[in-house]
């Protein structure tokens, strides 16, 4: 599948212009010349995660025994719905929140000067080129009770009881927003920037006021980026581990935390692996679902 | 067919790569690797007693790091034994051997236990204890410089001591037997726990909990007040206060833990590892010299005479400690109990 879409898209430029042939698969799949390129990747693709997916969805079927224990389980417990559910929404949050703070954000770029376009831009990728653990680490000493934001606000006279944000939903949305934030401005800034801006001049010309053109044209046009940094967000929202284990509480236990602590600490593999598996499947059901609504692959492959 | 010849090559270099890589872990003939927490306390016992002895014997010491039992069971299943000397947890140790995926202590190495004195309750067919320590009450010296809680009775009182509680986020982390020993019962009657009491102890002050996962998130609570009273790991606060932290131990109804080494099954050099063993135990002075390094109290009662004497007080499995604990934490009852209650425990934690 994704050999097809490298191919169709570095061929974007005129599509579908040769189909049927004496080999429709080959004709398919273009793998003719530097189509071979592809080769590689699609082997290694196969061999590190295709197999071990095959082989994790076989053990959440067979560990310990043959049959649906695991899932059983996991439906028979109210705990792991839970936690279920609170992954789900989590990452909901997150993305909402995300995207609130990257499409401004993304705007301010396009419409910058290019020095402070450079500098919006370093300030958006220096944190992305620092390790996860070392931010994570860092908010803990920003947000707790005791922490640098508490305190401050404490001296300052802003509050008289520190605000708990440490072990909190606020404290692990704030960090994973903060991680993600980057994955929804790189997408939503290049889509922005692809936008003729002569179109909402024109539909000022045409008597339109700059707010409404800003909603009825550049809007609209800028929704492939706002989709793709959408996706990009939540379905890494979902598998989060670390920002959640050190900066929620028990409360805010997302799966990722329970399927490390399956596999590490109780040793129950299968228990695991239907755990992996049931968020994969609701992802893909989420996914058709969206697909639904909007031209998924549209919006995330082509910028037309 | 020009593909199917590609991928075939790519499949069987990358084969070939694969094996490489997993062959190349064991290495040599005269090495042993020991597998442990990691951390600093992993530099002091490497320092202590795996060094001296490598250069002793002439075994080249290898290391790897964080113990991972997930690791090690599928060590043992694939038959590719990498680890020599890994530091767990009795109960683990004791499920393990009963599964069969440890070597059995040969006869040498539990004639030198039993020389060295090590308390067999520390012992088991595939384990033997390398070092002690005890779940203490640690408070900060600055939010209670007159008063502090001496017992867990007190320890749970949050209206004679107010502030939040830090407990390990882990069953055997002796929350529970903490809990029962606050409700009344009577350390000789702690096992088998009586679980409903000790969450409905829990249940008291659960608002006032704070869970934490690691040695470092400890110290960090209660020496910057977040958590001013922590159920912890007496050496780490013992190090924290020695780095001039506000934090100190409280050693009434301390509960001695301990961690075990073993050899996973099918591991190479197993000689050499039992080799080491029974080094180690001849050795009191290199686990003195552990417990100067590391903080963490030695597996031979021998050891302790050893230790200069302005560290006695806070060693576990010294006079000091031991005077004022309340038990051994019974691993056995970990063992059998462990899965069951960890489901319970992590429903409980997230209601």
């Amino acid at each position: 599948m994704s050999l097809t879409r490298s191919v169709t898209l570095e061929k974007s430029g005129r599509p579908g212009t040769r189909s049927g042939g004496p080999s429709r698969l080959r004709s398919k799949l273009r793998l003719d010349g530097w189509g071979l390129l592809a080769v590689p990747l699609l082997v290694f693709l196969l061999v590190i995660f295709v197999g071990p997916l095959c082989l994790l969805i076989a053990k959440s079927f067979t560990d310990p025994t043959v049959g649906f224990e695991n899932y059983q389980k996991i439906f028979a417990e109210p705990l792991y719905l839970k936690i279920l559910r609170n992954t789900f929404v989590t990452a909901l949050v997150v993305t909402v929140v995300t995207l609130l703070l990257a499409y401004p954000y993304a705007y301010l770029m396009t419409i910058a000067k290019p020095f402070w376009r450079t500098i919006l831009l370093l300030l958006v990728l220096v944190p992305f080129w620092t390790s996860v653990l070392v931010r994570t680490f860092a908010l803990v000493l920003l947000l707790r009770d005791t922490g640098v934001l508490n305190t401050i606000a404490q001296d300052a006279g802003l509050i008289s009881e520190p605000i708990a944000m440490l072990r909190t939903l606020r404290g692990v949305v704030f960090g994973m927003v903060q991680v993600a934030l980057p994955f929804a401005v790189l997408p939503i800034y290049a889509t922005m920037r692809g936008i003729d801006t002569r179109l909402t001049q024109a539909a000022q010309g045409l008597g339109d006021r700059p707010s409404g053109a800003f909603w009825r044209v550049f809007v609209p046009l800028s929704m492939p980026g706002v989709a793709a940094g959408m996706l990009l967000t939540f379905i890494q929202a979902l598998g989060y581990y670390i920002t959640p284990a050190m900066l929620g509480g028990p409360k805010n236990t997302m799966i990722g935390e329970l399927i490390v602590q399956q596999v590490s600490t109780v040793l129950q593999f299968g228990f695991a692996a239907a755990l992996a598996v049931i968020l994969l499947v609701t992802t893909f059901v989420l996914l058709a679902i969206a697909g639904r609504f909007m031209n998924l692959e549209r919006m995330l492959m082509g910028r037309s | 067919m020009r593909t199917k010849a590609i991928s075939l090559v790519s499949t069987a270099t990358l084969a070939l790569t694969l094996t490489a890589c997993g062959g190349g872990g064991g290495g040599d003939d005269k090495s042993v690797t020991v597998t442990m927490w990691g951390g600093q306390a992993q530099e002091a016992h490497v320092a202590s007693y795996f060094n001296p002895w490598g250069e002793e014997a002439g075994v080249k010491i290898l290391q790897d790091s964080p113990t991972d039992y997930a690791k090690l069971d599928a060590q043992v299943d694939s038959g590719k034994v990498n680890w020599g000397l890994v530091e767990v947890e009795p109960n683990y140790a004791e499920t393990a051997c009963a599964e069969g995926k440890l070597e059995k202590l040969p006869e040498r190495v539990v004639t030198a236990a039993q020389e060295a004195e090590v308390d067999p309750a520390q012992m088991n067919d595939c384990a033997l204890p390398i070092l002690q320590y005890t779940f203490s009450i640690a408070y900060n010296t600055d939010t209670f410089g007159d008063a502090h809680p001496t017992n867990w009775e007190e320890f749970f009182d949050t209206e004679k001591f107010p502030g939040k509680r830090g407990f390990w986020k882990y069953v055997t982390g002796g929350i529970f037997e903490a809990a029962l020993l606050a409700d009344g019962v009577a350390p000789e009657d702690l096992y088998p726990l009586d679980l409903d009491r000790a969450f409905a102890k829990l249940d008291t002050i659960k608002d006032d909990i704070v869970w934490y996962d690691t040695g470092d998130q400890q110290v960090q609570l209660v020496a910057s007040g977040e958590a001013p009273l922590v159920q912890a790991w007496n050496g780490r606060i013992t190090q924290a206060a020695k780095a001039g932290e506000p934090v100190a131990n409280e050693y009434g109804e301390n509960l001695i833990s301990y961690d075990q080494v073993v050899i996973p099954k099918g591991y190479k050099n197993a000689d050499l590892a039992q080799d080491w063993m029974v080094w180690f135990l001849e050795n009191p002075q290199a686990q003195a010299d552990d417990v100067e390094a590391s903080g963490y109290g030695p597996a031979s009662p021998k050891a302790v005479e050893l230790v200069p004497e302005d560290i006695r007080p806070d060693v576990a499995g010294g006079a000091d400690v031991n005077d004022q604990t309340a038990t051994l934490i019974d691993y056995s009852y970990w063992a059998e109990n462990y899965a069951d209650v960890t489901e319970r425990f992590n429903t409980w934690i997230a209601k």
